[in-house]
């Protein structure tokens, strides 16, 4: 019984570290840039067929493919943020909305167009043998993946606090113009800020395209997920959003395990409900605090 | 008098223009483009095209030419029931196909009574659609409870499978199904270990077969669409599952192979339709199949075949491409598909075609029984 218990853990462990990772972008670019952006599932999404293409189709490893789909997804974060992004800055929430819905649909009907709504599968670098590690299985590709999610969490939280990059983009978005009065280049900043939230998408959705499939229209469900994840945690609150993930991890396979599989979905949702109820800030949410 | 030469020449040439448009019978058809089923509305309206190809190729000069009007229903009630309504009122079609859900092809009905014209559906397996008294909607599909009577036997007796697990997918066709194959089975003698159910796009099962494997089935029963199934069985071995598995759904494909992986090897499923039934009329399907699309055809593509062949045959009885005519030369069905004849019931459920038990062993559907569908 306790065997089964630590199962559940485990798989909701798991499982809550990769909703960490894939919310990871999305709490990013709200909490720095102050955009909804409902086009991270896409984003994700795009990770994952491009994660297909350049490991399936151009026969490239794992790693050397994260690298290029990374670079791509950066440099297509950039563009969007310096040629769209660009015209709806400082125009209150609704533009952004609007734009990044848009987009939204934009993205999954091209995707749909190009690569066709069949399931794809990003080839995986490890083994997805069963391993039993005393009395819980888990897979050799299911542990690398959470290294992998853990080493880019810890990437991007050192950018964001140990760098020269990191801190001015902490400066720009604490107060844009005293930013550009010391001489930083806002507009290339707010770009950077995309892009890394952009790549981050791409990174879990490659990822996660190598244990479960990658898809054209995944982007919706993906998104849902990602804000369940930063609202638990509190928009904008990098570690908010890691442990919101956990939680909701944890929460949906314990509810699975001991109460119904068909409603896990309904956990989340209930789960911010009660949060917009009592803390409508987040879990962990300092209001002062961002990113 | 130049007036009266004009309007008559016009009315000459827009009337010759009417004539010819005559030619060409529209037909509407609503599948899931977009959303988590789209890969299977995809492969139906795949089979519907090769369909239609084959009778405008066949027309020659001056025969009836058809042309397909493809609405996305996204398998959602609301969007399924403004597709229809789009068909009938702008594109004025006089008969629809579809819809892929069972609770959009639902919606959908209630649209074709108030507009009286004729649907058919090849794949929405609700049992009750056929039972609601509505004289306009046709099904060319077996129902959960026609598969589960030809297959529950087999199962229990020839698989000797006797505590079993259920996994659903957690619709009507998911929920629907696990509940007429369990107690068929019931009746056969096997015995209920428990029923789960997961949402459409559920990618992570490690919860759910924790559970599974804890209650030490002997056989797994899924019910779930290419996508879902795939995942799942290969979490399945992950989890080391080793129970034997059989399901409903698109398993025969080889898109599920190639998914699934080395997952797939003994999997039984019961399905109305594999590549591999021996008939001519399959043959030269699957041949045009994948000539057109490089792939093999699924069940879905069958279904989509099927239900533009038989709505195409009752035009051509009809002779005329009006909803009423069209709705009174369907019941006349007898036509033969690349999985047996398909006839219809006077509630409009057809029957008289083959459903296959099959094994997967080496990435292709072997077929190990074969029942007909029969009415009621």
């Amino acid at each position: 019984m306790f065997d089964l218990f630590l199962q559940f853990v485990l798989n909701g462990l798991v499982n809550g570290t990769f909703y960490a990772l894939s919310a990871l972008g999305l709490t990013l670019i709200f909490g720095l840039m102050r955009l909804v952006n409902f086009a991270h599932g896409e984003f994700y999404m795009m990770g994952g067929i491009l994660g297909w293409v350049v490991t399936s189709q151009l026969g490239l490893d794992f790693f050397s493919g994260l690298v290029v789909v990374v670079a791509v997804m950066a440099a297509f974060g950039w563009l969007l943020d310096r040629f769209i992004i660009v015209r709806v800055r400082d125009k209150g929430p609704e533009p952004g909305i609007l734009l990044t819905i848009g987009l939204a649909i934009f993205l999954t009907n091209t995707a749909l167009l190009l690569v066709g709504t069949a399931p794809h599968k990003v080839v995986a670098p490890v083994s997805s043998a069963p391993l039993l590690l005393g009395p819980v299985i888990i897979t050799k590709v299911r542990i690398f993946a959470v290294a992998v999610s853990i080493l880019a969490i810890v990437g991007a939280r050192l950018l964001i606090q140990k760098t020269k990059l990191g801190r001015a983009m902490r400066a720009t978005f604490q107060d844009a113009t005293a930013a550009s009065l010391v001489g930083i280049n806002t507009a290339s900043i707010y770009a950077s800020t995309f892009a890394l939230g952009s790549a981050l998408a791409a990174t879990s959705g490659m990822l996660l395209g190598s244990i479960y499939v990658a898809q054209a229209s995944i982007g919706g469900l993906i998104s849902l997920k990602a804000f369940v994840v930063v609202i638990l945690g509190g928009m904008g609150n990098f570690a908010g959003a890691i442990l919101g993930g956990l939680i909701l991890g944890v929460a949906e396979a314990l509810w699975g395990g001991y109460v119904q599989t068909g409603t896990v979905d309904m956990v989340g949702f209930a789960l911010v409900i009660l949060i917009l109820f009592f803390r409508p800030y987040g879990l962990f949410s300092i209001r002062a605090e961002r990113a | 008098m130049k007036k009266t030469i004009l309007a008559a020449a016009l009315t000459a040439c827009c009337a010759s223009l009417s004539v010819h448009a005559a030619e060409t019978v529209k037909i509407g058809l609503i599948e899931p483009l977009t959303g988590s089923v789209a890969y299977n509305g995809v492969s139906a309206v795949n089979g519907a095209k090769i369909a239609v190809a084959e009778r405008n190729a066949k027309a020659g000069e001056n025969g009836v030419k058809y042309e397909l009007v493809v609405e996305d229903g996204q398998c959602q009630p609301s969007k399924t029931v403004s597709a229809a309504e789009k068909l009938i009122q702008k594109d004025q079609v006089p008969v629809i196909v579809g819809a892929f859900c069972s609770s959009a092809t639902i919606a959908a009905m209630s649209v074709i009574d108030k507009y009286q014209v004729p649907m058919v559906s090849g794949i929405s397996s609700k049992s009750d659609l056929t039972e609601r008294g509505n004289k306009w909607f046709f099904r060319s599909a077996e129902t959960d409870g026609l598969l589960a009577r030809a297959f529950a036997k087999i199962l229990v007796d020839q698989l000797k499978l006797k505590k079993i697990a259920y996994i659903g997918v957690n619709d009507d066709w998911g929920r629907g199904g696990i509940s007429e194959f369990s107690s068929q089975i019931e009746a056969a003698g096997g015995e209920t270990a428990m029923k789960l159910y997961f949402d459409h796009g559920a990618t992570d099962f490690y919860t759910l077969l924790t559970r599974v494997r804890a209650a030490k089935p002997d056989g797994v029963f899924v019910a779930a669409e290419t996508q879902d199934g795939s995942i799942l069985v290969k979490q399945m071995k992950e989890v080391g599952l080793e129970s034997q598995v059989f399901g409903v759904g698109s398993w025969a494909t080889a898109d599920f192979v190639k998914l699934a992986g080395e997952a797939a090897e003994g999997i039984h499923a019961a399905v109305p339709y594999a590549y591999t039934i021996d008939r001519p009329e399959n043959k030269v399907f699957v041949k045009e199949y994948q000539e057109a699309y490089n792939e093999l055809p699924g069940k879905y593509s069958a279904a989509g075949y099927n239900a533009l062949n038989i709505v195409m045959d009752a035009i051509e009885r009809a002779g005329e491409a009006t909803p009423q005519k069209i709705r009174d030369a369907l019941p006349a069905t007898d036509y033969k598909g690349p999985n047996g004849t398909f006839k219809f019931t006077d509630k409009g459920q057809g029957y008289g075609f083959d459903a296959v038990l099959v094994k997967l062993h080496e990435g292709a559907p072997q077929i190990v029984d074969r029942a007909t569908v029969t009415p009621e």
